[in-house]
């Protein structure tokens, strides 16, 4: 099967004069693990609920596991599982029952399916629902969500609320769908989350992708901190060597308290070979390069949306 | 993999969940109103006498118009009067629009239906589940309406005929799921839980004065043909039996009522 798990034309998606999203173009391979990072308000939930069918385009295409999720209905949806990103179960019901109940409106549910998730993830089934605490209500979304072994995995912000134990039971979790060939499609604003468990990752700002591709290649394409002691030049030598140097920005340059250095800190953005060729131009006695993490390269992606044509100006 | 299936999947989920969630609601809606019932109508042998129609007739006719108590003095009339025309009316229409208005808007409003509709649920499948759903804790109010007064009927010398009871809980359960279905109604065309009370209120409320007015005024007697209250008891059905065509109103406006709530829910997006 070569044909993607999602994909999506032009998508686009409006609240009466509110624009949610503006003609979005996603492809989400089969098999993988595709984050979906983004602010509050980029369009990652109106998106993700498009997909099941739960609110509809107003213009463009999407198909979800080879169908549009409105004409796949209900049976396309028994292949999907499904967390929303706000959980909110007022339910005088037990998790077992409530699980049950779901079961019966998914794909069909594996025996012991259900208690063996509840004991990874650590969830009590015995209790009423709505005495469970944020954390707990987390990890039923997720058992409903993985009970059936679904084909796509639709996972809205899955973490939230979640202690760090069972974010890494998640995330092994995560692992194990993707090794059985299950699709994950996941939204997040936990970066790291997204660096360990995804394969691809887009980026969203104002209901558009600002940048898509492989997640090491988004780190690449990057910023970087970068820290040095210089010796051998001065103060004033190395400052103009590096101001045109494309992609310095932040740059401050000043002689260290002793020992005639130049102590040097700057950002890097994009290629970092010019900026290390003007550095070992003196004796680098100390170097630190930063790796960035995604949050301060998507950080930088949403600077760089072209909303308005004011870019900062570089030095 | 159908062998090794964990849970059934048995039909009717929706309706299942509705039912079974539901249960201590009904429960206490049951009791109430046997407890209404066996508050009022054993009342009756010791009403039914020379001094109430004494008082009755003292009272301003506009008033024993509005209230209905013209027929108070015999026992399908002092029946009607108290239980199916006013507390009965009252409680059922309450509950009706109270299950209406959170099968869909107050469903929506919770979260829950976005998770639901996110599974192997169909939006027209739901929202024909859950009006089930409310049709049949109705009729189980209906019936157990009918076996309390059957109960207390010969005690309380009612004197009530079986089969004009069984027409007027019918006509009781069709002027309730009016209310109802009209809450169900709005709650899938807005998602609204506050929008599906306030129209099933609306109906009820609006039903309930257009035929008290019509009472009151010969002229205005056009409005009894607005009223679902007036549909279901119009004809007094306790004294005269089944009134076929305001059944057919009741449930005919229910049912287009019940279309409109699913038409709704299946053409819009569901918020939460």
């Amino acid at each position: 099967m070569t044909s993607p798990a999602i994909s999506t034309h032009a998508l686009r998606k409006d609240y009466g004069r509110h624009i949610a999203l503006h003609g979005l173009d996603l492809r989400v391979p089969r098999g993988s693990v595709y984050g979906l990072i983004g602010p509050n308000g980029a369009g990652k939930t109106t998106t993700l609920r498009m997909l099941l069918d739960i609110i509809r385009p107003t213009s463009g295409e999407i198909t979800v596991l080879g169908e549009n999720p409105r004409a796949g209905g209900a049976a396309l949806r028994r292949r999907i599982g499904y967390v929303p990103g706000e959980l909110r179960w007022g339910t005088r019901l037990r998790g077992e029952a409530l699980l049950r109940h779901l079961a019966e409106i998914s794909g069909p549910v594996r025996a012991g399916a259900i208690h063996e998730l509840a004991e990874r993830l650590d969830l009590d089934l015995t209790r009423p629902v709505r005495m469970l605490s944020k954390g707990n209500r987390q990890k039923l979304g997720l058992v409903q969500a993985l009970m059936h072994e679904p084909d796509l995995l639709v996972l809205d912000e899955p973490t939230s609320g979640l202690d760090p134990l069972v974010q890494r039971e998640f995330l092994a979790l995560i692992r194990e769908a993707r090794e059985r060939g299950q699709t994950v499609l996941l939204s997040s604003h936990v970066l790291s989350e997204i660096q360990q468990a995804a394969d691809d990752v887009a980026v969203l700002a104002a209901g558009r992708v600002v940048a898509e591709g492989p997640v090491a290649d988004l780190r690449l394409a990057s910023v970087r901190r970068i820290h040095a002691m210089l010796a051998g030049s001065t103060a004033d030598e190395v400052r103009s060597a590096l101001q045109s140097t494309p992609g310095v920005e932040s740059l401050e340059v000043a002689d260290a308290p002793s020992g005639g250095l130049v102590r040097v800190s700057a950002t890097s953005r994009g290629d970092i070979d010019p900026v290390l060729r003007v550095l070992t131009a003196s004796t680098v006695r100390e170097l630190t390069v930063e790796e960035p993490d995604l949050e301060e390269s998507v950080l930088g992606l949403y600077e760089a949306e072209p909303q308005a044509p004011r870019r900062r100006g570089r030095p | 993999m159908s062998g090794a299936a964990g849970v059934r999947q048995a039909p009717l989920p929706i309706l299942r969940r509705a039912l079974t969630d539901g249960w201590r609601g009904l429960l206490g809606w049951t009791v109430g109103l046997a407890g209404v019932a066996l508050l009022y109508l054993p009342l009756f042998p010791s009403m039914a006498s020379p001094e109430l129609t004494d008082v009755l007739d003292a009272l301003p006719p506009a008033l024993i118009e509005t209230l209905g108590y013209r027929d108070i003095g015999t026992g399908p009339g002092y029946t009607q009067a108290t239980f199916f025309g006013l507390i009965g009316f009252v409680l059922l229409t309450i509950a009706s629009i109270g299950w209406g208005a959170a099968l869909i808007g107050g469903a929506e409003e919770s979260g829950r239906l976005e998770l639901t509709l996110a599974h192997g649920v169909g939006r027209v499948s739901y929202a024909v589940q859950s009006a089930a759903a409310l049709v049949l804790k109705l009729a189980w109010l209906g019936v157990a309406a009918w076996l309390i007064i059957r109960a207390i009927e010969g005690p309380a010398q009612l004197g009530l005929d079986a089969g004009n009871l069984w027409a007027t809980v019918a006509a009781w359960v069709g002027a309730g799921l009016v209310s109802g279905a009209a809450a169900l109604a709005a709650g899938g065309l807005t998602g609204s839980r506050a929008w599906s009370v306030g129209a099933g209120a609306g109906v009820a409320v609006a039903g309930y004065t257009l035929q008290a007015v019509a009472n009151n005024s010969a002229d205005l007697d056009v409005l009894r043909r607005f009223s679902p209250f007036d549909w279901a008891f119009g004809s007094a059905p306790l004294a005269n039996g089944a009134d076929v065509g305001g059944l057919g109103l009741l449930f005919g406006v229910s049912a287009v009522l019940i279309a409109v709530a699913t038409l709704g829910l299946a053409r819009r997006d569901v918020l939460g």
